[in-house]
């Protein structure tokens, strides 16, 4: 709330989403892919199979110039952009999480120089050291997802964290151990779907079939595990996250949509898997490729999933999407929050309307723009000034719930307020009555207005 | 509305003592900016390259491979400084970065240009043909990123520059250390690089003589260049500084004169090392001696830029309170990792370095 705000067009939590679901999906292959090189290089060695091991070596250049690059800097692009558009957040996780973080980062160094030189020695070494380089690139970037799921699980469900503070029950969280098996499993299935490409160059047609079918199998293996620890996921959430999207009567249509989309593509990846396991001659680059697709869908679904059941906190009972902190609501409410939140105030004029701009820039900036994504203009064009009032009004109210839930040691049933997946809004009366005037302001001139201005 | 524009503290403790972070800070970003130097200063002499006459093409595969693994170092071993410096800093980073947004993150994209058109020249190299205008391309990248780099630093220990900088983020440009900095980075890179180039090939280059050479001598020259310049720009970077920051620098007694004078006379001794260097296969211990003289004038760099920043930031941080809550337990499991990954990376690389099969032996 008090750092300078970015504007975009096309709102800062899509552009979080575009980079984050970029890096995943690179990342999980270079975790996935990892294992599945080393595995298919010991089969290679143990059974003298030529084209299994070409295979590890053809995908292993993949797993350079894709994870290794683009996962590196898209990685480090994540920072860098919830940095820019959530920094409160940022530095919250940073602050709770910087030894995790420094951790996972011990088995990033491993993981890339392993990486490198598993690359740069084939045909350079013998084949038992190249195995220690390929196996120790797998632990390396295995252990990088289970320390990282830590904290990606903290956010949606801190669980005791709350209430202790304690490093080890923020970790270990709810929804920790479920997120751990879920991404196994997908990382699994990506390695399997991005290395079909790999299989299909081998030129020998009974070695490719062969080929096809073991990374059909690893994928039938990792869709399997992915579907059992997503159901396990579903079921570690707290009931109030899980109302969002499960169930006839979800709160978010769009997330319940996302669940039902995701789960489909799963099956048709399944599907499509299952026909290259039993029919591996058969199988093309289109058809790999759509299979590829179906497992970004799943993939793509289930991260949507998790930043969508968030709302409307950042972290979970502690840190609304806004950056306000369910600690400062008191506060601010007497104080006004644009006592907090200078940067929002730069450049406005000292009038209501200017007040109430600096309060949207505050406090629903980092969710809606203007005209854009979620744009305000469009979702306000219906409400006349009272009702206006009213809503704001009660959002306003929504923080006394949370406030005083707070103070009792409690948690708030984000399911039974007014605005479920919105922030409340802080602030004094004043600036509330600014924001509406602001809003207000925003509704393009009637028809009768304009004739009345003439 | 608040009186400054500086975000409060955050409002969780820190889960270590200060000097825990600036320590792990210091040296992970020393260890960076090595790799940081070689990258920038490896792209532009691989454009330059052609000064090293008969060894042009040896040094332009040199500068290429080596930037693969650089690369990649760099942005690895980038994450830990950068995290170790938000938990101190967090609150000028963030600022300085949304202040300059767009540029911050098209940063993203000119490094993943870079780093696949140095994979491209690796590519074009091994086809014979000619990579200039690749590398052109790569070294302007790296140019650009050090420029926002340089223009981030400044931002985010100059609070008093925001306000200004909220309505046009391009006025930074104008402060008076701007271009010494961009320089002293681009003179550092070249000056590390360059020493790095005539070591290799006085002493691990199997390329012939006359290759060898034109290599090292044209490491040496650009290595005393770099040094000398630096000599003059580090100068004018140090008089333009504030005048307040200057005096309170000065002032600092041995805590920030002793690495300071240190940094001065590692410059000047390079600057003479290298001028004896008249044929560099002939003096190869000289030849290392410089590299490692290059490596110190860094480290005491870095210490002495983490004192000036400290000094620019000392009245916007008066009075900071922030509470520490060690996490002791969490820090040693950190510390164990980091030093078993470690060690497993180095016996990892010697082996895959050493170990050569012989005639008949099947290979990976």
């Amino acid at each position: 709330m008090d750092y300078p705000i970015w504007d975009l067009a096309l709102g800062g939590g899509v552009l979080i989403g575009i980079v984050a679901i970029a890096h995943v999906l690179v990342s999980h292959f270079a975790v996935g892919g990892g294992l599945a090189i080393a595995l298919a290089e010991t089969l290679a060695v143990r059974r003298g199979d030529r084209a299994l091991r070409d295979l590890a070596k053809r995908s292993s250049w993949m797993l350079v110039l894709v994870s290794t690059v683009f996962g590196a800097i898209s990685g480090v692009g994540i920072w860098v952009t919830i940095g820019l558009v959530a920094p409160a957040a940022t530095s919250a996780l940073i602050h709770t999480w910087v030894w995790a973080w420094a951790t996972e980062w011990a088995f990033f160094v491993l993981e890339v120089a392993m990486a490198l030189a598993m690359v740069a020695t084939w045909e350079k070494v013998r084949p038992r050291t190249h195995l220690w380089l390929s196996w120790l690139y797998a632990f390396a970037a295995f252990m990088s997802l289970v320390i990282i799921q830590g904290i990606l699980a903290f956010m949606l469900t801190p669980g005791r964290w709350i209430e202790t503070r304690s490093f080890w029950d923020g970790f270990f969280n709810p929804s920790y151990l479920p997120g751990v098996v879920l991404r196994t499993g997908i990382s699994l299935f990506l390695a399997g779907a991005y290395m079909t490409f790999a299989a299909l160059r081998e030129p020998d047609a009974a070695a490719r079939a062969r080929l096809v079918r073991w990374l059909a199998g690893l994928q039938v293996v990792g869709a399997l595990v992915a579907y059992g620890g997503y159901r396990w996921w579903e079921v570690a959430l707290p009931d109030q996250v899980r109302a969002l999207f499960v169930g006839e009567k979800a709160l978010l249509a769009s997330l319940a949509s996302t669940r039902s989309l995701a789960l489909w593509a799963l099956t048709a990846y399944l599907g499509l898997v299952l026909l290259a396991a039993l029919v591996p001659r058969a199988q093309r680059w289109p058809v790999a490729a759509v299979a590829l697709c179906a497992s970004f869908v799943f993939f793509g679904g289930y991260e949507r999933l998790r930043e969508g059941s968030r709302k409307p906190f950042v972290i979970r009972d502690h840190m609304f999407s806004n950056g306000l902190m369910v600690t400062d609501i008191p506060t601010l409410n007497e104080s006004g929050a644009l006592a907090r939140a200078g940067w929002a105030a730069v450049g406005q004029p000292d009038t209501l309307e200017g007040r109430g701009r600096a309060v949207f820039r505050a406090q629903c900036a980092s969710c809606h723009t203007l005209d854009g994504y979620l744009g305000i203009r469009r979702l306000t064009t219906q409400a006349d000034a009272d009702m206006l009032n009213g809503i704001l009004m009660t959002m306003k109210g929504m923080g006394e719930v949370y406030a005083t839930a707070h103070a009792r040691g409690e948690r708030v049933d984000t399911t039974t307020v007014d605005y479920p997946l919105m922030p409340p809004l802080v602030g004094s009366d004043e600036e509330v009555e600014a924001l509406a005037t602001y809003l207000h302001s925003l509704k393009p001139a009637q028809p009768t207005e304009v004739a009345d201005a003439r | 509305m608040p009186a400054s524009l500086i975000p409060a503290p955050d409002a969780t403790a820190l889960p270590g003592p200060p000097w825990l972070f600036h320590t792990l800070w210091l040296v992970t970003f020393l260890l960076h900016l090595l790799f940081v130097n070689t990258v920038l200063g490896g792209s532009l002499l691989a454009v330059f390259a052609g000064g090293a006459g008969a060894g042009r093409l040896a040094l332009r595969k040199l500068l290429v491979g080596m930037n693969s693994w650089a690369i990649s170092g760099a942005i690895t071993l980038g994450i830990a400084p950068l995290l170790f410096m938000q938990v101190l800093l967090g609150r000028f980073f963030y600022a300085a970065t949304i202040l300059w947004a767009w540029p911050w993150f098209a940063m993203l994209g000119v490094l993943t240009v870079g780093y696949y058109l140095n994979y491209l020249a690796k590519r074009c190299m091994k086809e014979g043909r000619e990579p200039l205008g690749v590398l052109v391309v790569e070294a302007a990248c790296f140019v650009c990123i050090a420029v926002v780099q340089v223009v981030i630093h400044l931002l985010h220990m100059q609070p008093e520059r925001w306000r200004a900088a909220a309505g046009s983020g391009w006025q930074v440009l104008a402060d008076p250390t701007f271009v010494p900095r961009v320089l002293h980075f681009v003179l550092a890179a070249l000056g590390v690089t360059a020493a790095i180039v005539a070591l290799w090939a006085v002493r691990w280059s199997g390329e012939p003589e006359d290759v060898r050479g034109g290599m090292a001598r044209f490491g040496v020259r650009v290595a005393l260049g770099a040094a000398a310049l630096q000599v003059v720009d580090g100068l004018w970077l140090l008089l333009a500084v504030p005048r307040e920051v200057l005096r309170a620098f000065m002032r600092g007694g041995a805590a920030t004169m002793v690495p300071l004078t240190l940094g001065i006379l590692l410059a000047l001794g390079l600057v003479a090392l290298l001028a004896l260097v008249r044929d560099p296969l002939a003096r190869p211990r000289l030849v290392r001696h410089a590299l490692e003289l290059t490596v110190a004038a860094v480290a005491v760099m870095v210490l002495t830029r983490h004192q000036l920043r400290g000094l620019y930031l000392a009245a916007a941080r008066a009075g900071e309170q922030v509470a520490v809550q060690p996490q002791w337990g969490v820090f040693a499991l950190f510390l164990v990792t980091f030093l078993v990954c470690v060690g497993l990376t180095i016996w990892a690389l010697i082996r895959a370095a050493t170990d050569r099969p012989g005639a008949g032996e099947p290979v990976a």
